[in-house]
């Protein structure tokens, strides 16, 4: 104690791009992926279950962004995950829209 | 785990900690007295509340009364329980009367006092124990930063307990019972945080959850409209049951008038034990006219017992029902059961005083973790001037925490002197004498020191709260217990534990004090 330094990132690049794919990321996929089931299935209990499940996923995800071993590299599956996320959701509001 | 992974969480836990402490503690020391905002509330004002969570009122000679005043045709008027205090909410929507002026169709809102039947405004009802709540989440920062803030200190929090009880996770049973007082300090901080963390783990983690969601709803919400709902926030609004429905006005005024009580008469007595906490009159005086009657039904018989009726007032049918005795739906039970876990409301005084207590084991395990930062740092490696500033950060959050002890039971013994203090009052009063405490003990450069004469000061203060109350008020202790009034008793007899306990721990300190100079 404290944590040992050599696991940790020293310099500004690796820690810029952990620390908001972390939070920013991070947010973006919980979101999307809540939206993505909404978007299918019973889209009322989705939400109000999302209130707070979204919340835990998105602690996940950020701990799963600082623990990877590159912060653009994260970057990149997040956006990934977000594109696939953004298709599901746009064939899902194309066959049971709501407004 | 490998040591990697420990590394960087035991790195994250510390940052993301250290970041958050000192709201942190602000959070968790004045939302532990939040759970009796109502009774202080009621003990500033001398006031007491015979039956919770229920509105108490004869309705029609209400709206006798205020049609006197006021013209009522038209609008949509709510009345609503907010706390358990005399007062309730009175919201006069605008008359859609088209031949009123303007003025005398406005809107307006207001406090009316159930038993006395005054009426009075947010500002001119300001007490202390609204204040507690609302610095609670920073409230009093200009709107909407204190919300945003608070959120964000709590989802951070949320990230601090994750990752925390991982790192803690290999050890937490073989360290469950550890507690070593007599080694030196950094065990001693060391186990009371893992130790006292991982029994609060449960608690802490319902209250991160839940206040983030309060204060960072329009994060999840926004979202959700914007690409459900293409931006129509109202029909999400609808889905999730959060509004009422809409009703026409017809512009024809009802032949004779409707009897409000009738209807809340007829709602209780359908369901044994159900608390009516909201009536909304939509139209009122209208042939459109419809009456909602909402409530909960008693804590003790059903925790999400969310119903309602509501009455079409012309032909005096029932237009829709919600029944609280059937099974709860699952938007309903998530939509309540956040508040019944946030706010302890739904298990009597027991339950809130179980949850003052884990609350100011939230505010130890933030201090402890501090402290171990500290202690952490305090090696020989470290330069000197980096040693200086750890130092120094340590001790302006030590007092910027500890002094809010003191503060706190200065104000109440200030609301009872100064009746009412009004909000400006009360504003000034405990924010520059934060201040002026603050810096007191950050100048004094001794944390030992801030620490025994907070807790000395905030205990003999709290000693004369209800000595105070009673020579301000005459509600002595045995006086408000023979008249029943349980609020007032409740404070007095609280503040009279609270620095008991706080005398016994000083009390202690000295003890610790002695045996150690004798050593010495």
């Amino acid at each position: 104690m404290p944590a040992n330094t050599k696991y940790l990132n020293p310099s500004f690049w690796p820690r810029f791009s952990k620390i908001t794919a972390a939070i920013i990321g991070g947010f973006i996929v919980s979101i999307l992926f809540h939206l993505a089931i909404a978007s299918w299935f019973d889209h009322v209990n989705v939400i109000i279950t999302s209130t707070y499940s979204s919340l835990i996923l998105w602690v996940g995800l950020m701990i799963m962004a600082f623990l990877a071993k590159s912060g653009w590299k994260i970057w990149g599956i997040y956006i990934l995950i977000s594109i696939i996320l953004a298709i599901v959701i746009f064939y899902g509001k194309a066959l049971n829209p709501l407004v | 785990m490998n040591k990697r992974t420990y590394n960087i969480l035991f790195h994250l836990h510390t940052v993301s900690g250290i970041v958050i402490s000192v709201a942190l503690y602000v959070i968790f020391f004045t939302g532990s007295f939040a759970f009796f905002r109502d009774e202080i509330a009621n003990w500033e004002r001398g006031h007491t509340v015979e039956i919770a969570e229920e509105i108490q009122l004869n309705f029609d000679e209400t709206f006798q009364e205020m049609s006197n005043e006021k013209s009522l045709y038209g609008r949509d008027i709510e009345l609503k329980h907010y706390y358990n205090e005399q007062n309730i909410g009175v919201n006069l929507g605008a008359s859609k009367d088209t031949l009123l002026s303007k003025e005398k169709a406005a809107r307006s809102f207001y406090y009316l006092n159930t038993k006395d039947k005054t009426t009075t405004d947010y500002v001119s009802s300001y007490s202390l124990g609204e204040f507690l709540y609302r610095l609670h989440f920073f409230a009093q920062l200009p709107h909407p930063f204190g919300y945003y803030l608070s959120g964000f200190v709590a989802f951070f929090f949320l990230f601090a307990l994750i990752t925390g009880i991982v790192v803690h996770w290999d050890k937490i049973i073989s360290n469950f019972y550890v507690f070593r007082p007599m080694t030196k300090l950094k065990t001693v901080w060391t186990d009371a945080h893992t130790a006292l963390g991982v029994i609060g783990f449960p608690f802490q983690f319902i209250y991160a959850v839940t206040g983030t969601f309060f204060m960072l709803k329009v994060l999840l919400i926004a979202p959700t409209a914007l690409a459900l709902y293409d931006g129509d926030d109202k029909k999400l609004y609808e889905d999730l049951e959060y509004t009422h429905p809409e009703f026409e006005f017809q512009n024809t005024p009802l032949k004779s008038p409707v009897s409000i009580n009738a209807l809340v008469q007829q709602v209780k007595e359908n369901w044994k034990g159900f608390k009516v906490n909201e009536v909304h009159i939509f139209n009122y005086g209208d042939t459109g006219m419809h009456v909602s009657v909402s409530g909960n039904l008693d804590y003790k018989d059903k925790i999400n017992g969310y119903g309602y009726t509501i009455f079409n007032a012309a032909d005096n049918s029932i237009h829709s029902v919600k029944d609280p005795t059937k099974k709860t739906s699952y938007l309903d039970t998530v939509k309540g059961i956040f508040y019944r876990l946030h706010l302890g409301d739904y298990g009597g005084y027991g339950l809130r005083i179980i949850s003052f207590i884990l609350g100011l084991i939230g505010c130890f395990v933030i201090l402890s973790g501090v402290l171990i930062w500290l202690t952490a740092r305090n090696k020989k490696n470290v330069p000197p001037k980096k040693k200086k500033f750890n130092e120094a950060v340590v001790r302006y959050y030590l007092a910027i925490c500890l002094s809010l002890y003191p503060i706190t039971a200065l104000s109440f013994v200030l609301v009872q002197v100064i009746n009412p203090a009004g909000m400006s009052l009360l504003y000034k009063f405990y924010f520059i004498g934060w201040l002026l405490i603050t810096i007191f003990f950050i100048i004094k450069k001794d944390n030992y020191l801030t620490n025994k004469y907070t807790l000395l000061s905030g205990s003999l203060i709290g000693l004369t709260i209800p000595l105070v109350n009673g020579f301000c008020t005459g509600n002595w202790i045995w006086v408000s217990y023979a008249k029943g009034y349980d609020q007032v008793l409740f404070i007095d007899a609280f503040w009279i534990v609270l620095s008991i306990v706080g005398l016994l721990i000083v009390g202690k300190l000295n003890v610790n004090e002695k045996n150690k100079k004798s050593k010495n």
